[in-house]
């Protein structure tokens, strides 16, 4: 059991940590990991399948047909050769092949008479190309010939036949020709698919990168907005297409928004001049009374006094108001720098110090490890005034405050413990509410305001902000990110 | 010396009109921005009191012109704004120094002499003498009548920030923003105490103190027996 009811878990309140950023949010895709790159890899495959899918196939049915005009060809030779012998026998066969040889016989003919011993009897071949007779119907072999000047090796396809007296007949066809038809398409036909591939690859590329560029505008625009760059546009490229009609519908929404904004700041510019003038004159008129008026009475000159008092803290209260406002309205924060946090917190515990000694009480500070991060030093010393004379005005003599500053993996803590009356949990969120009185806070001087406008710092400051039990005390935690938007 | 006063609150202008003529100045009013950005322009101030928002030609870009034209007098901005950014946009514009309405008279006082002074002072010294007090900026040495006085960094500076205004009254807020660069009023009486320690290091025992209080203002550094 807890000697302090209030040592519950730590208290981060919804509506403070909404301001947390999740981490690495802003970072940009990776570029292998988008639709314009899953759309471009998938487009290319397609395209390739397709012209692959084509060719082949024109390739497939020419070679296909190329095979079947030597047949054809082969098939009435072979019958022509065969009534020739079945008429004039062998020797008037022998006159036919060696006629065709020698005159009108076609390009390429290869013709071949054995005997059954395989010896030439007639043909333009001379030795039999096979050993013995070869089990495929149309079989295909090479022949050697002598060109004018050079030695050539040429494919032929050929049918072979047993003539009824036992003689073997071949007839073929020089196929070098196709062959070499076949390659050339066959290479055509790769660097088709090839190129088409690649045509397809750069096409899918750079339309890919041009979506991808314009989502990005889109997303950067949006970020920036975000960040109060309201005057910012999508862009619009002309092309009237459909990113052109979301930019114009979006710019629309923008527009609006900004009006309203400006509407917002204006109303709040307004709000703090008309109730600041008549502060001003009110104040220039009782400055102007104590000046001019030497022998005023001392009671009114000392209510007077009283009042002009009272006037600069009502000046204070609306100050602290308005910032808590601004905050509230969205706007950025206004002239972020490299602020150390720690050392911030040294200076203004030198600076509260002597006040805390007279008080009886003990102000301290530490810190360890870079405190750097980026923010307003005005707010941020203000944010620790706040801190430390909050604990001023709450601490019984004799008691401590430190603040602690020390770097976290993506941020600085700043810590302002005490160990004072400390705030009760079921208080705590109501506590950085402005003008929220806890408990019995007999101080009819403080506005209330001093921890809401911690908690509106905290939030233009993107920190997160956490009032926990310092067992016993107060223990605020503010965790500042390094970096600010922008 | 001649001051220009560009605020368009008529009553809150007369106020002000009223008190630093009577604290020895000489001044011209202007009640709108085009009628302050003509003599900003054209005629010859020591010293330029503009309101943030004007009618017609607000006072930022009475500044931004007067820049523009090579204009170098010192410009007082009164905001009612009195935000951290309004304050940081009215220096950026070439404002010498920023002012939250409401603001009591003798700070406006106290920073317009300020402004004045600055304009016509020399050179960075490194030694600063007042009567028997020396400060020795580059040994960060301080010596009172021949008897050395130790004093902490901040002491330090908050000595030489008043040796440098002898004479001058310097206001807390002057104090907070100059020493501690701190643009904000913490609610308790912290200069008050740091003074005080100051004031027991240098002028303890002494027949001739130097640091004073000016009531209702702040504090002011001088020799008061010359």
């Amino acid at each position: 059991m807890s000697a302090h009811p209030e040592v519950s878990a730590p208290l981060a309140p919804a509506n403070l940590a909404r301001s947390t950023r999740p981490a690495g949010a802003r970072g940009k895709p990776d570029p292998f990991n988008t639709t314009a790159f899953r759309l471009s890899v998938g487009y290319t495959l397609l395209v390739t399948l397709a012209v692959a899918v084509t060719l082949g196939s024109a390739y497939l049915l020419t070679q296909s047909l190329i095979t079947e005009d030597v047949d054809l060809i082969i098939d009435t030779e072979m019958k022509g050769l065969n009534d020739k012998f079945n008429r004039s026998g062998l020797s008037g066969l022998t006159d036919e092949i060696n006629l065709r040889i020698d005159s009108w016989g076609r390009v390429g003919a290869v013709y071949l008479l054995v005997d059954k011993k395989y010896d030439q009897i007639a043909g333009n071949v001379e030795q039999w190309p096979f050993k013995g007779m070869p089990a495929e119907r149309r079989p295909e072999f090479t022949i050697e010939t002598i060109e004018p000047g050079r030695r050539s090796s040429h494919p032929v396809r050929a049918e072979v036949r047993t003539l009824p007296d036992g003689n073997r007949l071949l007839v073929g066809t020089d196929i070098s020709q196709g062959q070499r038809f076949s390659e050339k398409f066959r290479v055509a036909t790769l660097w088709g698919i090839g190129l088409s591939t690649l045509a397809a690859a750069l096409a899918g590329f750079w339309f890919s990168r041009k979506l991808a560029r314009r989502v990005e505008d889109v997303t950067e625009t949006c970020r920036r907005i975000m960040e109060g760059e309201l005057g910012r546009r999508l862009p619009v490229a002309g092309a009237n297409d459909e990113f052109d009609a979301l930019a114009i519908q979006v710019n629309r929404v923008l527009d609006r928004l900004e009006d309203q904004t400006r509407t917002v700041r204006a109303t709040f510019d307004s709000a703090a001049h008309d109730l600041r003038a008549p502060l001003h004159r009110l104040r220039a008129r009782m400055d102007s009374l104590l000046r001019r008026s030497p022998s005023l009475e001392p009671a009114v000159h000392e209510s007077v006094e009283s009042a002009l008092r009272e006037v600069d803290r009502l000046q204070r209260t609306l100050a602290i108001l308005l910032q808590i406002a601004l905050a509230e309205s969205g706007a950025p924060l206004a002239a972020p720098m490299a602020i150390d946090v720690g050392e911030l917190a040294d200076e203004l515990v030198e600076l509260f110090e002597p006040v805390a000694r007279a008080q009886g009480l003990t102000l301290s500070s530490r810190h360890s490890g870079n405190t750097m991060v980026h923010g307003n030093r005005q707010l941020l010393a203000q944010l620790m005034t706040n801190l430390i004379e909050n604990a001023l005005k709450y601490i019984p003599s004799g008691g401590w405050i430190e603040l602690s500053a020390s770097r976290l993996d993506q941020g600085v803590r700043l810590v302002v413990s005490d160990n004072g009356p400390g705030i009760a949990p079921e208080d705590r969120e109501r506590a950085v509410q402005p003008f929220a009185r806890l408990g019995n806070d007999a101080d009819t001087h403080t506005s209330g305001l001093g921890l809401s406008l911690v908690a509106a710092i905290a939030r233009l400051h993107h920190a997160r902000l956490a009032l926990e039990s310092n067992e016993p005390g107060l223990r605020v935690i503010v965790d500042l990110p390094l970096e600010q938007p922008n | 010396m001649h001051i220009l006063l560009i605020e368009d609150d008529a009553e809150a202008a007369e106020f002000l009109v009223k008190g630093l003529r009577e604290s020895g100045y000489e001044v011209h009013h202007a009640h709108d921005g085009h009628d302050g950005l003509q003599h900003a322009t054209e005629g010859s101030f020591d010293l330029v009191v503009t309101d943030r928002m004007l009618p017609h030609v607000d006072g930022l870009s009475i500044i931004h012109q007067m820049r523009q034209q090579g204009i170098a007098t010192p410009v007082l901005v009164l905001s009612a704004l009195g935000t951290v950014d309004d304050r940081i946009r009215g220096l950026k514009a070439g404002g010498d120094d920023y002012l939250t309405k409401p603001f009591a008279f003798a700070e406006l006082l106290a920073r317009i002499e300020a402004l004045l002074r600055r304009s016509s002072s020399g050179a960075e010294a490194t030694k600063l003498k007042v009567a028997d007090l020396e400060l020795d900026l580059l040994a960060r040495r301080v010596v009172r009548g021949g008897r050395e006085i130790e004093l902490t960094a901040r002491e330090l500076k908050l000595l030489e920030f008043l040796m440098r205004r002898v004479g001058q009254v310097v206001t807390r807020t002057m104090l907070l923003e100059g020493v501690w660069d701190l643009h904000f009023d913490p609610q308790s009486n912290l200069i008050d105490v740091h003074i005080s320690r100051l004031r027991q290091a240098v002028d303890k025992g002494s027949v001739n103190p130097l640091i004073h209080t000016i009531r209702g203002s702040g504090y002011v550094l001088r020799d008061s027996d010359p």
